[in-house]
């Protein structure tokens, strides 16, 4: 039984900032890659930028979304400690738009942890199977 | 880790649960709601006379003393910090009934939040728990009077959660037992502060404490220098969690489970029932861990808290999903996403009759002791649910604690496998433990608490 972390932010309409989401999307799998095959409890991360209107062109918002194994807040130490999905993690931060920005700022585990979660989306989940990570490994091996 | 810890907490602003188990007979946990500031100011202040820090107390045990703790609801009544509270760790500001914490505890069926308290009152009505320790009856009779003359005076309201609408006292059984009758509490954390330059140990007092988070890795929480971090600092969050034990359950489990170990070892029944009950513990009911004494207890070995799982992977001694093994893995290998192996202070006691009369209400007290709720008692209550955390699981990973996994987790075997020379041995393992009740509260300091009775907080 998975759970998911679905982190909805969205992001501030500067110019320079929106830059910075495009090179953050672009880049995304490069950061987190190492780190989340290293914890063995999350099946897929994928990042999908949420675009404005077509009228005003840009991203309004950055959807963050992965589906973990086992209980997410237990396990947020992991992306804390992997300095690439902590990179990518305070990057969205750092570019969330008023009213989304980290309150108290990160500074810490806890902090980091209690941004996550307020920007976590409640998310009803549909599996195919029930097989964690390390199960669907250990079969392949 | 080569870190400076900084020095150690004054023990004296320490409340004594943290340093020290008490090991009073007698115990009773009184459960309140604060009306408003000034009222839980008042209760407070009138308990701090009894209040015991973790100062040396002499040659001679209090005949009666208390500790506090405090829900996040309780603080946010108690305090004026408002919005910076939300500082707090949010495992600790939602609580244990809430989603992300259900993921570890899986508290199902019977023991589902909705069920806790014996539905007598809200989950979110908890604001405070009083846990009164005495020596002997008289002396229990008379400091749990004191609470709740205490209560009655500040205004503050006193929440009873069992059926019956009596208070959560501790029960008189031989031998420092449980009521599945193991000796417990052989095992904890002796409470020393690390030492520059030494290897990381999960159970200095710096992974409970809250303030010195510079050398470990569980991040004991809220930190920095801000109002909540300061209120905090010095305290340690207690995840209080009453639990029923299915005595006659567990008694009726060993005698079926006994019947292949008399087929296949050649035991009697009784030595094949208790060689059970100490497959599924870790430990003989003496205490004997079954790594060191696999064939019988023994009492050179009962009192014995090292020892190691490394020439046992195969659990042929001890196996691998028997309680004292999952909740303490000790050297067995575990996943990086699980490292290093968190350990709990641990100060509970039974409650209820002892004996087998079936329909009784009896279990276990439980105070788990942490610095950070999540990333230590959370964590082992997930390994415990579901044994995950170590390539020893390999390739199933679908088993759990034999004694107190929840037998409903989605995907878990219910079958416990016992290794032997002679092959496995199975059984099947019913629900041997209901929650009626969990709270997270913080243990804070005696500073905090005289800042909250005199209302400078």
């Amino acid at each position: 039984m998975a759970n998911p972390l679905s982190m909805y932010v969205p992001i501030d309409q500067d110019p320079q900032i929106q830059e910075k989401v495009a090179d953050l999307a672009k880049h995304f799998v490069d950061f987190v890659k190492e780190g989340l095959t290293d914890s063995q409890i999350v099946h897929y991360a994928k990042l999908v930028l949420i675009p404005n209107p077509p009228d005003k062109g840009g991203t309004q918002a950055i959807l963050l979304s992965t589906e973990f194994d086992e209980g997410m807040r237990q396990y947020l130490r992991v992306f804390w400690e992997q300095p690439g999905i902590n990179m990518a993690i305070q990057g969205i931060a750092n570019i969330a738009a008023e009213g989304y920005k980290p309150d108290p700022p990160i500074t810490d585990l806890d902090s980091f942890q209690n941004y996550i979660e307020s920007v976590n989306l409640e998310a009803n989940l549909y599996e195919a199977y029930p097989d964690t990570v390390k199960q669907i490994k250990a079969k392949k091996s | 880790m080569s870190c400076d810890p900084g020095p150690p907490p004054a023990w004296a602003n320490l409340q004594g649960l943290i340093v020290r188990g008490y090991t009073h007979p007698h115990s009773t946990h009184l459960l309140f709601r604060f009306p408003g500031r000034a009222a839980a100011a008042a209760f407070v202040k009138a308990l701090l006379p009894r209040l015991q820090s973790g100062a040396d107390w002499g040659a001679t045990k209090p005949a009666s003393m208390l500790n506090v703790g405090l829900t996040f609801a309780g603080v946010q009544t108690a305090t004026t910090l408002g919005n910076d509270l939300k500082r707090f760790p949010m495992v600790f500001q939602k609580g244990p009934a809430s989603k992300l914490s259900q993921d570890a505890l899986f508290d199902l069926g019977d023991s589902a939040p909705a069920n806790w308290w014996a539905k007598n009152f809200a989950q979110s009505a908890l604001h405070c728990i009083v846990h009164a320790y005495a020596m002997d009856g008289d002396a229990e009779k008379e400091i749990v009077a004191f609470v709740a003359s205490a209560a009655e005076r500040a205004g503050v309201t006193e929440l009873f959660g069992t059926a019956d609408n009596s208070r959560f006292t501790q029960s008189q059984l031989p031998h420092d037992q449980v009521q599945f009758g193991f000796r417990d509490g052989i095992s904890n954390p002796a409470p020393a502060w690390p030492v520059p330059g030494k290897p990381f140990d999960a159970g200095t007092l710096d992974n409970f404490v809250l303030g010195y988070p510079a050398c470990t890795p569980f991040s004991p929480g809220p930190a920095g220098d801000n109002p909540t971090a300061r209120f905090a600092r010095d305290g340690c969050y207690n995840a209080f969690r009453v639990l029923a034990q299915d005595v006659t359950g567990f008694e009726a489990f060993l005698d079926e489970a006994a019947k292949p170990v008399v087929a296949k070892l050649g035991k009697t029944t009784a030595e094949a029932r208790e060689w059970i009950a100490a497959k599924v513990m870790g430990r003989w009911r003496n205490g004997s861990p079954l790594v060191l004494s696999p064939d019988a207890p023994d009492d050179a070995t009962r009192d014995e808290k090292v020892f190691d799982y490394g020439d046992d992977t195969a659990g042929l001694r001890c196996p691998i999903s028997s309680h004292a093994r999952v909740s303490n893995p000790r050297d067995q290998p575990v996943f990086p996403a699980d490292f290093p192996v968190p350990r709990l202070i641990r100060r509970g006691m039974p409650y209820g009759p002892a004996g087998l009369e079936p329909g009784a209400d009896r279990g276990l007290i439980g105070l788990f002791l942490c610095g950070a709720l999540d990333r230590q008692f959370e964590m082992i209550y997930g390994w415990m649910n579901k044994n995950t955390f170590s390539d020893v699981f390999r390739p199933g990973f679908n088993t759990q604690d034999a004694v107190v996994g929840a037998r409903d987790v989605r995907g878990v075997e219910r079958t416990f496998v016992v290794p032997t020379a002679a092959g496995e041995i199975k059984c099947a393992l019913p629900q041997f433990l209901t929650t009626r009740g969990t709270a997270y509260c913080l243990l804070p300091s005696i500073a905090s608490l005289e800042a909250i009775a005199e209302q400078r907080v």
